[in-house]
């Protein structure tokens, strides 16, 4: 699904080294752990993946295919295959939930009858069917992060990608956000979520890649935090 | 497409000063086209009329070799045709005119030389044709008859040109405008906009309600200036033909039609590319 080899990636104005010399692969079906301190470098392995940033050195395939394969109107295509899920949830704040998540399927050109019953079952797998017409500000944060959630896996990606997504959530609305990611795990999604909390890691235990000032350090596949 | 529309009128709505700034200069610059236009239409049409009548005529000596002369001026390259007219004929033209004229010739011999009568190829060039016959030798005289013409076509040349100026000016304003309208109402929407880069939309997709807004901000503006130019140029050249018969002022509807319906189409045509280039701009400067 996602096959680092030897990249670096050094952003050219600052020349911070944000990832240096990772190798790693990523299977399909997997829910993997990014784990590391605040500036590791977790966000830039993400936006890799997402073709926001380019390696500076090595190669990075994703489904296959390398970056560069991924070309104008490609590049939309490609994220058209992952879900983003942000600690800012990026919904937008006029729109209810239910016309926040049909957002994803009207900019991917998905016919308008098909969205009542794909965006209801995608609230239904985070659990807020029921608060379909409720605006970002009537729902709480751990609710905000649900209903992104489930923009993200409206259009059936094959790839979930959740940078800190329980950045701004308190414990109780962080576990039922990661198990919502679970849920998407378990219907054959791949799922990648990036956070540097140590607790969260520790709930569900999955593969857990530890990054340290943008090298790999270690790659556990059960699980279990080191930093 | 209907959600394209609506963002487009929301995006338009959300900043008018923006929106209007473009309409009313794209509109200016359409009046002005047009009535740069319609007036060198108007002047060339003047100018083939004027260069139908205007002769210039060069009154040969007694003695002068009238076969020669002819020659020689049917060479000068601006002249486009000449031919001889002799002493004899010019006083029958002018008997027709004023039948008294044949009385006094009897009275004091023909007045009238033989005469070389030029037509030029381009109005502009009668001055220099004239003052090249007249250097010929055996030529006494010349006269050409509309020494009006001259200044009035520097006259309306010049104010053609200086249109023309104007209305390229008008023009770039028009592109800047809409420039930054495209750019403030897509700075406006920006969070949207890198949501659905995103959750990948096409930058088509992403670009289509500025285009649009483009799109209709040209016909709109298209439509004013015709319903300004139209009226009002109609009106003016009615009353010229009232008071100036002379003038061979336009008004047929199928020279007047391919005009303003051309001026109408560099209106949507200048907000659509003005609108496709500034949305392109933008998102790569995302990038
Ligand atoms: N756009 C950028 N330009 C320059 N430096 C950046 C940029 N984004 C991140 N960095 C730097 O790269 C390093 C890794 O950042 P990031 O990947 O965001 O870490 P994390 O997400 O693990 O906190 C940090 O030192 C950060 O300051
Ligand atoms: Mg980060």
């Amino acid at each position: 699904m996602i096959d680092f080899k030897h990249v670096t990636l050094e952003y050219p104005v600052t020349r911070t080294l944000a990832l240096d010399d990772v190798s790693l692969n990523i299977g399909k079906g997997e829910f993997v752990y990014l784990v590391g301190h605040s500036g590791a470098g977790k966000s830039s392995f993400m936006n890799l993946v997402l073709k926001r940033a380019l390696p500076s050195r090595g190669e990075v395939r994703v489904a296959g295919e390398p970056l560069s394969a991924y070309r104008g109107r490609r590049t939309s295509i490609l994220r058209r295959r992952m879900g983003t899920v942000f600690q800012d949830n990026l919904l937008l704040p006029h729109l209810n939930a239910f016309d926040n998540v049909a957002f994803a399927l009207r900019v991917t050109g998905v016919p308008q009858r098909e969205w009542p019953q794909r965006v209801t079952a995608a609230l239904r797998t985070v659990g807020l069917e029921h608060k379909k017409y409720a605006l970002p500000l009537q729902l709480s944060l751990g609710e905000q992060q649900r209903v992104a959630i489930a923009r993200a896996i409206v259009g059936n990606p094959p790839l979930l990608l959740a940078d800190e997504p329980t950045g701004n959530l308190d414990p109780d609305n962080s576990r039922e956000v990661l198990k919502v990611l679970q849920n998407v795990n378990l219907r054959g999604t791949t799922v990648i979520v990036a956070t540097h909390a140590r607790d969260l890691v520790e709930t569900f235990r999955h593969r857990t890649l530890t990054l340290r000032k943008g090298k790999l350090v270690r790659d556990d596949p059960y699980g279990g935090y080191a930093l | 497409m209907k959600y394209h529309l609506r963002q487009a009128l929301l995006a338009m709505r959300g900043n008018v000063t923006a929106t209007l700034a473009t309409l009313m200069t794209m509109t200016l610059t359409l009046l002005m086209l047009g009535f740069v236009l319609l007036l060198t239409l108007n002047v060339n049409r003047t100018i083939e009329q004027l260069e139908g009548q205007v002769e210039v005529a060069a009154f040969l000596a007694g003695d002068a070799q009238d076969e020669a002369l002819l020659a020689q001026a049917r060479a000068i390259p601006q002249v486009r045709d000449a031919r001889l007219v002799t002493s004899e004929q010019v006083l029958t033209e002018m008997t027709q005119d004023t039948p008294f004229a044949r009385d006094a010739a009897q009275l004091v011999g023909n007045p009238y030389p033989d005469t070389l009568r030029l037509r030029v190829a381009r109005v502009e060039d009668t001055r220099a044709v004239a003052t090249q016959v007249a250097a010929l030798p055996g030529v006494e005289d010349v006269e050409y008859g509309a020494g009006y013409v001259d200044t009035t076509v520097r006259t309306l040349s010049a104010v053609r040109l200086a249109g023309y100026l104007l209305v390229g000016l008008l023009l770039l304003g028009t592109l800047f405008n809409i420039l930054n309208a495209v750019r403030v109402a897509m700075y406006a929407r920006r969070d949207e906009i890198s949501v659905m880069r995103l959750l990948g939309a096409t930058r088509g997709f992403i670009r289509m309600p500025h285009v649009l807004e483009g799109l209709i901000v040209g016909a709109l503006a298209a439509a004013l200036a015709l319903a300004i130019l139209t009226p009002a140029y109609l009106s003016l050249t009615e009353r010229v033909q009232q008071l100036a018969p002379v003038f061979p002022v336009v008004r047929d509807t199928s020279t007047l039609a391919p005009l303003l319906g051309g001026v109408a189409c560099l209106g949507i045509l200048i907000g659509l590319l003005g609108s496709v280039f500034a949305t392109r701009r933008y998102l790569q400067e995302l990038e």
